[in-house]
C-alpha cells in the first residue's frame, strides 16, 4: 500500500469506526486542541514520547489540569485520558498501545474522552505485517497490548448501536509529525 | 423421564411460537446481520479464510498437549498461574476456593460462554460471592433470571420495555425505556461494582501457545475493566481456544468480528500475558483450563471437527428453526447447531436429544461457518447415536426396516394407500382437508393425494421421441417423483428427449434412504444405498438425473459414505456418484446448455433456492439460466435460498408446528416480489410451496423447473 494510500484507508477506517481524527501542525496546536477538547482534567500516564516534547509542563501552561500521578485514585474523576499510540493499522483504523503499564490502562479505560498522539509514520497497511513487531511487544514475559478501534460501544439492547457503555465515548486521534518513529515507544 | 423431557421440549416450542415479537426481533437482526456480514467480508476470499482457520484448530487439535504445555510454560514463566480443571466441578471448585481464601466478596464477569457452561455464577453464589455479570446483555439476562438466548447478543430475545423495568428494580425508581438512558444507567451502575470488585473474571477468544498470552475481543470495553482494575483476574478458558502463533491469532481476529456483528474488528482486542502491574503490586492471574467433554469431542471422528467452532454465533443467525423458536429452545448453554453439538458432548446427550431433532437440515449453517465445519453432517450422526441409545420410535422402526427395504412391500403400499386415500380426496389431487386428529397436517397447506398411477407403472407407456440418442440417461425418480408427482417424469421425457438423450427407469430402484438416516437409522440407510446403486448402474447408463436434490445427494454423497468399508459396493456407489446429475447441471453441462430453449414472454418468475441443491449439491445459477433462456423474466425474492420448512418428515410429524412457521416466511417473501409464477427444482418444496399457497388460495403458480421447460416445448 503506497504512503498516501495507507493514510486515506487508515483517516475513512478511523472515520468509520467512530474516531475523531485531527492533524496537527505542531505540538503547540495539539495542547490547544487538548485544551479545547478535554472537558475537565486529563489523566496523563508517562510515555516516551510526552517526556520528550514535555507535554504536562505545556499542557499546564496553556492552563489544562493534568493528572500525572496517583492515578488509581483520580482516574475516576477525570475527563479525558491522553497517550501516545505505538503504531496503528490503516484498514481498520485501530490503534496499538502498549498498555503494561497501568496508566496507560486506567488512562483509556475510565474517561470519557481518549486523545491518542500518532506520528503517522507509525500506520502499518494492517495487522498481520505488524505481526512481527507485535510479537516484540509481547516477546517479555509481561505484557498487555490493546487493540483500540473507536469508541466503547454496545448493541445489547434490541441491536441498537450505543456508543460508550464502558469506555470512552470520543476517541480522538491527533495526528502529528515527528513524535517518534519506532513503533516499540509509545 | 423421556416422556417428560420432550413434553418440556413442546411446551417450550409452543410458547416460543406464540411470542411472534421474538420472531420478529430474529427476522430483523437476521437480515442486518447477513448484510453487514456480506459487506464485512467483501473482497476476501471467504473459502481460503476459513480454510486456514480449520487448518490451524485442527492442528491444535492432534497435538493439544504439545501446545498445552507450551502455552503453559510461557504463562506461567510470564507470572500467571495455570490450573487444568478436568470438568464443571474442579474448574468451579478451584475459582471459589480461590475467592475464599483471598476473601472475596464481589466478582465482576465479561462475557464468558465456559462460565455459563459450567454454571460458575451459582458456584460463586453458593460460596458468598457476588458474581456482577458487567457485559450489557449479560448483566440485563442475570438481573432477569434467565440464561442467554444467543451466544453473541446475549439479550436479543429481551425489549427494552423489559430492560427499563428490570434497571428500575435496581435504582428503586421508574426508569423509561430510553436505549440511550438505560445504557448510560448501565455504565454509571456498574463501574461501582468494578471499583468494588476484588476478583475479575473473564473468559478467552484464544489463548496463544506461542506467548502464553491471552486475547479477549469486546465491543463495550468492560474485559479491560476486569482485567485491570481487580487484584485478582481469573480466566476461563477451554482448552480448543489454543492457537499456536500470533499469526494464528491475527487471522481468528481478523475473522472473528466480520463473522459475528458483520464489523472488521471489535472496539477492543485485548493481549493478555501474565502477571501485570496492578496498583501498587503485581497482578495476580489465574488462568482455569478447561476440558469438560473437549478431549472426548476430539477423540470422536465424526463430531470433532466442532472444537474448530471460533463461537461466532453465525449458526444460529442464518438458521430458520433458531429464527422462529430462538435460543432458549434451540439450544442449550451453547445455541443454534452449535449448540446441539457442544451439548452433547459438555452436557451429555439427554440434554441434545430433543434439540437434535429440531433441524432442519437445510445446511445453512454449514454454509456460513467461518471454521468450516460440516455441522449438519455431526447434528445427523449424533441423531444416529440417539437413536442408537433410545430407539427411533416402534413406528418408525418398522416402516424402515420391514417396509422400506422391502421394495415391493413399500411400493405395493404406498399403492394400496392410493386406493385408501379416495374418501379424504374426493377424487381431486389434492387433499384439503384430514379427517381427526391429522387434520393438523392439512390446516396451513394442502397436501398432494398420492397418484393413481405411480411413475413406475406409466413408464412403459412414456413414448420416448428420440432418434439416435447422444446420451442413455437414467432417471431416480425418488419417492415424491414417482408417487406423488409422476407428470414431473414425463416433462422430463419431453426435455430431455428434445436435447437429445433417451431417459431409462430402472424399475429396481427404491427410496434413497434419506428419511431413514434423518431418523438415524443408519442400517437400513446402507441397505437402501446398495439396492439403489445395483438397480442404476444395471442398465449402464451414461448419467444418471434426478428432479429431486435430496436424492442427489444421497446418490452424490451420501451412498458413497455409507458404502466406502463395502468392499463389493464402494467402488460401485463412487462411479454413481460420478455420473449423477440434477436435471438442471445435466442439461447446462452435458445436454447442449439452455440455448435450445429460445423462449420469450413468459410469466414474471421469483426462484426458490432448494437447501439440498444449493447447499449440496452447489447448483443455483444453472436453473436461473434455464429458465431466462425458455423466455421468463425473473426476479429476485429476499431470501430465495431460505429453507421453505419441508424436511421430509420435520413437517409431518415432529416438528410441524414450526415447520408451519418457516413456510409463512417463504410465502411472505414469494407474494411479496409480486411474480405469477415461482419456480424451484425439488418435489418437496413443492409440496410444501404449492401446498400453502392453494391453502392461501393464491393465484401464484409452484412449479419444479422442469414443468416450466416442458411448457416451452408444448406452448
Ligand atoms: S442445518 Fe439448517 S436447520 Fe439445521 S441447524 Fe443448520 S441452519 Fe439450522
Ligand atoms: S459453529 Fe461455526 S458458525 Fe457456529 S458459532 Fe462456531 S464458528 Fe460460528
Amino acid at each position: 500500500m503506497p504512503e498516501e494510500n495507507r493514510m486515506k484507508t487508515f483517516l475513512e477506517a478511523a472515520g468509520r469506526s467512530g474516531a475523531k481524527t485531527v492533524f496537527c501542525s505542531s505540538p503547540a496546536q495539539a495542547v490547544s486542541y487538548l485544551r479545547d477538547h478535554s472537558g475537565g482534567s486529563i489523566l496523563l500516564p508517562s510515555f516516551s514520547s510526552s517526556r520528550r516534547l514535555g507535554l504536562a509542563g505545556l499542557l499546564r501552561d496553556a492552563g489544562c489540569e493534568v493528572i500525572d500521578s496517583d492515578f488509581r485514585r483520580q482516574s475516576a474523576a477525570a475527563a479525558a485520558g491522553l497517550t501516545g499510540v505505538n503504531f496503528a493499522f490503516a484498514e481498520t483504523g485501530t490503534l496499538v498501545l502498549e498498555s503494561t503499564e497501568e496508566p496507560v490502562r486506567l488512562a483509556t479505560t475510565l474517561p470519557e474522552r481518549h486523545f491518542a498522539l500518532l506520528d503517522p509514520r507509525k500506520i502499518f497497511p494492517d495487522a498481520r505485517s505488524a505481526a512481527p513487531v507485535l510479537r516484540q511487544l509481547q516477546s517479555g514475559t509481561r505484557h498487555f497490548v490493546a487493540f483500540v478501534t473507536g469508541p466503547s460501544r454496545t448493541a445489547d439492547i434490541e441491536r441498537v448501536l450505543t456508543i460508550g457503555v464502558h469506555g470512552p465515548r470520543e476517541v480522538h486521534i491527533l495526528l502529528l509529525e515527528g513524535l517518534s518513529d519506532d513503533p516499540l515507544e509509545m | 423421564m423421556k416422556k417428560v423431557r420432550m413434553q418440556e421440549y413442546k411446551q417450550r416450542i409452543d410458547n416460543a411460537l406464540s411470542t411472534p415479537r421474538l420472531q420478529e426481533a430474529l427476522h430483523r437482526f437476521g437480515d442486518a446481520w447477513a448484510k453487514a456480514r456480506e459487506d464485512a467480508f467483501l473482497g476476501l476470499d471467504f473459502e481460503a479464510l476459513r480454510a486456514e482457520i480449520a487448518g490451524c484448530k485442527d492442528e491444535v487439535r492432534r497435538h493439544r498437549e504439545r501446545y498445552l504445555s507450551e502455552f503453559i510454560r510461557n504463562a506461567e514463566n510470564a507470572g500467571a498461574r495455570v490450573v487444568r480443571a478436568r470438568n464443571a466441578e474442579e474448574a468451579c471448585r478451584y475459582i471459589t476456593e480461590l475467592a475464599r481464601e483471598r476473601g472475596v466478596r464481589t466478582a465482576v464477569k465479561s462475557k464468558s460462554m465456559v462460565s455459563e457452561e459450567i454454571h460458575l455464577n451459582k458456584a460463586l453464589e453458593e460460596a458468598g460471592v457476588r458474581p456482577v455479570e458487567t457485559d450489557l446483555g449479560e448483566w440485563i439476562v442475570q438481573l432477569a433470571g434467565e440464561r442467554p438466548s444467543h451466544m453473541v447478543m446475549p439479550a436479543i430475545h429481551m425489549f427494552r420495555q423489559e430492560v427499563a423495568e428490570l434497571f428500575g428494580q435496581v435504582t428503586g425508581q421508574p426508569e423509561p425505556p430510553d436505549i440511550a438512558h438505560l445504557v448510560q444507567l448501565a455504565r454509571n451502575q456498574l463501574r461501582g461494582a468494578f471499583i468494588e470488585a476484588e476478583m475479575g473474571i473473564s473468559g478467552a477468544n484464544i489463548a496463544v501457545a506461542e506467548t502464553g498470552g491471552l486475547v479477549l475481543l469486546t465491543n463495550e470495553g468492560n474485559a479491560r475493566l476486569v482485567a485491570t482494575l481487580p487484584k485478582i483476574h481469573v480466566a476461563l478458558v477451554g482448552i480448543e481456544k489454543l492457537a499456536p502463533s500470533l499469526e494464528d491469532a491475527l487471522r481468528i481476529i481478523q475473522v472473528l468480528p466480520k463473522s459475528a456483528t458483520g464489523q472488521p474488528i471489535t472496539s477492543y482486542v485485548t493481549w493478555i500475558g501474565g502477571a501485570v502491574p496492578c496498583g501498587e503490586g503485581d497482578k495476580e492471574l489465574h488462568i482455569v483450563l478447561l476440558d469438560n467433554g473437549r478431549s472426548a469431542l476430539a477423540e470422536s471422528p465424526r463430531c470433532r471437527d466442532a472444537l474448530r467452532c471460533i463461537r461466532c454465533g453465525a449458526c444460529a443467525n442464518v438458521c430458520p428453526v433458531y429464527q422462529t423458536v430462538g435460543g432458549h429452545v434451540f439450544g442449550h448453554v451453547y445455541i443454534g447447531a452449535i449448540g446441539i453439538v457442544l451439548t452433547a458432548f459438555y452436557h451429555g446427550l439427554d440434554g441434545a436429544a430433543e434439540i437434535v431433532r429440531a433441524c432442519i437440515g437445510c445446511r445453512s449453517c454449514v454454509s456460513v461457518c467461518p471454521a468450516g465445519i460440516d455441522l449438519e453432517d455431526i447434528i445427523l450422526h449424533l441423531r444416529e447415536v440417539i437413536a442408537g441409545e433410545e430407539g427411533i420410535g416402534a413406528g418408525k422402526s418398522v416402516v424402515f426396516k420391514k417396509i422400506m427395504r422391502n421394495r415391493r412391500l413399500f411400493h405395493g403400499m404406498l399403492r394400496t394407500a392410493a386406493i385408501l386415500q379416495k374418501p379424504v380426496t374426493r377424487g381431486e389431487r389434492t387433499i384439503r382437508h384430514l379427517p381427526l386428529f391429522f387434520s393438523g397436517l392439512t390446516e396451513w397447506r394442502t397436501l398432494p393425494a398420492i397418484a393413481d398411477t405411480p411413475l413406475r407403472d406409466s413408464w412403459t407407456k412414456l413414448p420416448q421421441k428420440v432418434e439416435n440418442p447422444k446420451a442413455r440417461v437414467a432417471f431416480f425418480a425418488g419417492c415424491l417423483n414417482d408417487f406423488v408427482y409422476p407428470e414431473l417424469g414425463e416433462d422430463l421425457v419431453t426435455v430431455l428427449n428434445r436435447l437429445g438423450a433417451e431417459v431409462i427407469f430402472p424399475e429396481e430402484q427404491s427410496c434413497c434412504g434419506v428419511p431413514a438416516s434423518y431418523s438415524g437409522d443408519r442400517e437400513t440407510a446402507s441397505e437402501m444405498a446398495e439396492q439403489n446403486v445395483r438397480a442404476l448402474l444395471s442398465e449402464k447408463p451414461d448419467y444418471v438425473v434426478t428432479t429431486c436434490p435430496t436424492c442427489t445427494m444421497a446418490l452424490q454423497r451420501d451412498f458413497v459414505e455409507h458404502l466406502k468399508d463395502n468392499p463389493v459396493w464402494a467402488e460401485k456407489a463412487r462411479r454413481l456418484s460420478e455420473i449423477t446429475f440434477d436435471v438442471s447441471r445435466l442439461i447446462t453441462d452435458k445436454l447442449g446448455g439452455a440455448e435450445v430453449f429460445q423462449g420469450s414472454g413468459g410469466d414474471l418468475t421469483t426462484y426458490h433456492d432448494s437447501c439440498h441443491l444449493k447447499r449440496g449439491a452447489g447448483v443455483w445459477r444453472e436453473p436461473r439460466r434455464l429458465l431466462a433462456a425458455s423466455g421468463r423474466e425473473l426476479t429476485e425474492m429476499a431470501h430465495a435460498d431460505r429453507c421453505c420448512g419441508f424436511g421430509g418428515s420435520y413437517s409431518f410429524a415432529s416438528h410441524p408446528a414450526v415447520a408451519r412457521r418457516i413456510l409463512e416466511d417463504k410465502l411472505t417473501d414469494i407474494e411479496a416480489s409480486d411474480a405469477k409464477c415461482v419456480a424451484m427444482d425439488c418435489p418437496g418444496c413443492l409440496l410444501q410451496i404449492r401446498g400453502g399457497l392453494e391453502k392461501k388460495e393464491s393465484p401464484i403458480r409452484a412449479a419444479h423447473t422442469i414443468e416450466l421447460l416442458a411448457d416451452t416445448f408444448r406452448r
